[in-house]
């Protein structure tokens, strides 16, 4: 394995790492709009970690390219939808929870 | 795009053909993203590029923006989106369940129209913080932790933002002389 | 390396079928949505790393087709689905 490798293996595993909190996050916080936030930043970032991985092991700029282009796009996807939900959540009275 | 205000970020007339020059790069981009880099695939790509940059001619006036601006943004919003992850999943995983949500008010400093909505979007990535309505006056965010002082860092956000599309905005109320 | 992308892909499966657990749960239908943000995102992510494992560069078309529509389906949930009727207010 190159050095390359190497951070390919842990820039991909620190995703997943991401992904997980994410989905527990899901899971454990307590309202609709906590849990907006743990699944909005944690899978972005799991996922630019995980692009950041495969393009550098990528066979060509143009892979790369779609790599970032897609990254960006659920980026985009994902803080639009997190307000949106919020938003609508709000108009409807969803309470928020305090401790 | 509210009418009433593009004073600040859009421009008039003489910078189409610039605009029109940027967007073109784009789109080309774009194509050979999309296609792959193969080469016979511009037969259609180039007609394509060409009739997009029209019809965004037409649809978006231009708008101006600094090149110095978006690098500087790009990196901080980078570092400040991993940071907000790590703190997200350090909440989640942590056995105590850390989170005390608030609400908080921004009081907006840029104009109405796409500045606005691009914070509102980049306030949602960043640690934290979660936009939850964009009023006319002010940006109500919800907040993972109503103890943190996330104000400064709001009205830091819209300096860069602001950066982006060359808007000069008023001093904030926590001002600590940036660039 | 193969080995190591088929095992992420997997785990993040897994992870998945952790998320199913909020979309049974609920209780708001906004929660049932953000579990499918998640099934979108996770998709995204399993397609990019099945397309490096098996070389198959048409899996990453599909991904970007899943970024797309996992956004749309949002939008339609807020606009058209979840405005429209009524349901109980639970915060828990």
């Amino acid at each position: 394995m190159t050095p390359g490798d190497y951070l390919t293996v842990i820039l991909l595993i620190a995703g997943g790492g991401f992904f997980l909190a994410g989905t527990v996050g899901l899971l454990r916080f307590p309202d609709v709009y906590t849990r907006l936030h743990a699944l909005t930043k944690a899978d972005n970032v799991g996922l630019g970690l995980m692009v950041a991985g495969l393009a550098l092991h990528a066979e060509s700029w143009a892979v790369v390219g779609k790599l970032l282009l897609i990254w960006l796009l659920v980026l985009l996807a994902g803080a639009s939808v997190a307000h949106l939900v919020a938003a609508a959540a709000r108009q409807r009275g969803v309470r928020m929870w305090k401790r | 795009m509210n009418k009433k205000n593009d004073s600040g970020f859009l421009s008039g007339n003489r910078d189409r053909m610039r605009a029109g020059g940027w967007r073109t790069v784009l789109f080309a981009l774009a194509w050979w993203i999309l296609a792959g880099g193969a080469m016979d695939s511009w037969l259609i790509g180039v007609p394509a590029v060409l009739v997009a940059t029209v019809a965004s001619l037409v649809l978006l006036p231009p708008i101006s923006f600094s090149p110095v601006g978006i690098v500087r943004f790009a990196s901080y919003f980078l570092w400040r989106s991993l940071y907000g992850g790590v703190d997200v999943a350090r909440r989640a995983m942590h056995p105590g369940l850390p989170v005390s949500p608030g609400l908080i008010e921004h009081e907006w400093r840029l104009p109405p129209g796409l500045p606005r909505v691009f914070m509102a979007n980049v306030v949602s990535l960043q640690p934290g913080t979660l936009s939850m309505e964009l009023g006319d006056d002010c940006l109500r965010v919800h907040v993972l932790d109503e103890r943190g002082d996330f104000l400064p860092e709001l009205e830091k956000v819209e300096g860069k933002v602001a950066a982006i599309f060359r808007i000069p905005l008023p001093p904030g109320k926590s001002d600590e002389m940036e660039d | 390396m193969q080995s190591l992308f088929l095992a992420l892909a997997l785990f993040l499966l897994l992870n998945l079928c952790a998320g199913m657990w909020r979309i049974l749960r609920g209780p708001t239908a906004a929660d049932r949505m953000l579990a499918a943000q998640l099934f979108g995102t996770t998709a995204v992510a399993m397609l990019l790393l099945l397309a490096q494992a098996g070389n198959n560069a048409a899996l990453r078309d599909v991904a970007l087709v899943f970024a797309l529509l996992a956004a749309v389906t949002a939008v339609a949930f807020v606009r058209r689905g979840w405005l429209g009727r009524e349901e109980n207010h639970d915060s828990g």
